[in-house]
């Protein structure tokens, strides 16, 4: 009875999969080396902006362009897409992959609604504030540092959507959970950046 | 609100692990919601005072970086040593960056 019943908890779904294996372990603490560069390297972004943000040429200032509404919104979806992510990371511990699926698809969708408003909000700055990445060092500033965790967000979206699809073939195992995991903590660094993005960029540009 | 205990579905068997449940984290999240409105409700309020303003957002991102990172990253988790440490050699270095840049910026 009792060597009946440890042999079906072998075979049980481990309770962290993305840790069950040594691969998936080392994955996972690779992944954390690589967050930690990346820190570094919107670091060296947010250095550039700092020392240029005053830097206008004569061209619109921050207070003058940005529209905290928009902002707002932007951090508001963003947000939501961590925690329904966080969901996603649940519903893998529990072996759900139906909800896991979901959690990830709903993710997938808020990181698309933050991409369309930031494309939005540039197409007006350049349009119609005569912002472009050229007109003064602040701008170029800007659309790099800003640009830069756009263009993570949009890596974030591909590489989540694939991993979706990666799970209907395959299924969830201790092979493609890691692989989830690490997209989860990916996902939440970008939240963490756009925190500071927000406040420095944003809310700092007003406060001048 | 959900179990902790989790039975599967198909095996019948049920797990002796605990799972947490989502209670956590939506705390997290409300807190996150509320530290994200006092910064926006400080500048869209205007009229307070310049340094206090950049102060309190600092402070304001700072405490939910960590946060995030604690509950939704899983570092406050044992055996997040080594991770931890990659996470901090990162933000000092950044650091390092942004202060020598704002001492070039502001001083020469």
């Amino acid at each position: 009875m009792t060597t009946a019943h440890a042999e079906a908890s072998k075979e049980e779904f481990p309770h962290e999969p993305e840790k069950a294996t040594l691969e998936g372990r080392n994955k996972v603490l690779a992944f954390w080396l690589f967050l930690g560069g990346e820190a570094v390297l919107f670091g060296t972004l947010f250095a550039t902006f700092l020392a240029l943000r005053n830097q206008t040429n004569e061209g619109p200032s921050a207070n003058e362009l940005f529209h905290l509404p928009l902002v707002a919104a932007a951090t508001f979806i963003l947000l939501v897409s961590s925690l329904t992510s966080v969901f996603a990371i649940q519903a893998m511990h529990r072996n759900r992959p139906a909800v896991l699926r979901n959690w990830l698809l709903v993710t997938v969708v808020l990181g698309l609604g933050f991409l369309i408003l930031e494309i939005y909000e540039f197409t007006q700055y350049v349009r119609h504030e005569d912002f472009g990445m050229t007109t003064s060092a602040f701008s170029s500033a800007f659309y790099t540092l800003v640009g830069f965790h756009g263009a993570h967000v949009a890596f974030g979206i591909a590489w989540i959507s694939i991993l979706i699809g990666q799970l209907m073939r395959k299924g969830l195992t201790v092979v493609t959970a890691p692989k989830v995991y690490v997209s989860a903590m990916y996902w939440h660094f970008i939240d963490v950046v756009w925190v500071f993005i927000f406040t420095v960029v944003y809310l700092l540009g007003k406060v001048g | 609100m959900t179990t902790d205990q989790h039975v599967p579905e198909n095996d019948g068997y049920k797990h002796r692990h605990r799972h947490e449940g989502p209670q956590r984290h939506i705390v997290v999240f409300i807190l996150s919601i509320v530290l994200t409105l006092i910064a926006f409700a400080a500048v869209a309020a205007g009229g307070v005072n310049a340094t206090f303003a950049v102060i309190l957002l600092l402070v304001m991102a700072v405490i939910q970086v960590i946060v995030q990172m604690g509950f939704w990253m899983h570092l406050k988790d044992k055996g997040n040593l080594i991770p931890i440490i990659f996470m901090l050699g990162g933000f000092f270095t950044a650091g390092t960056c942004i202060v020598m840049s704002l001492y070039w910026v502001w001083w020469n």
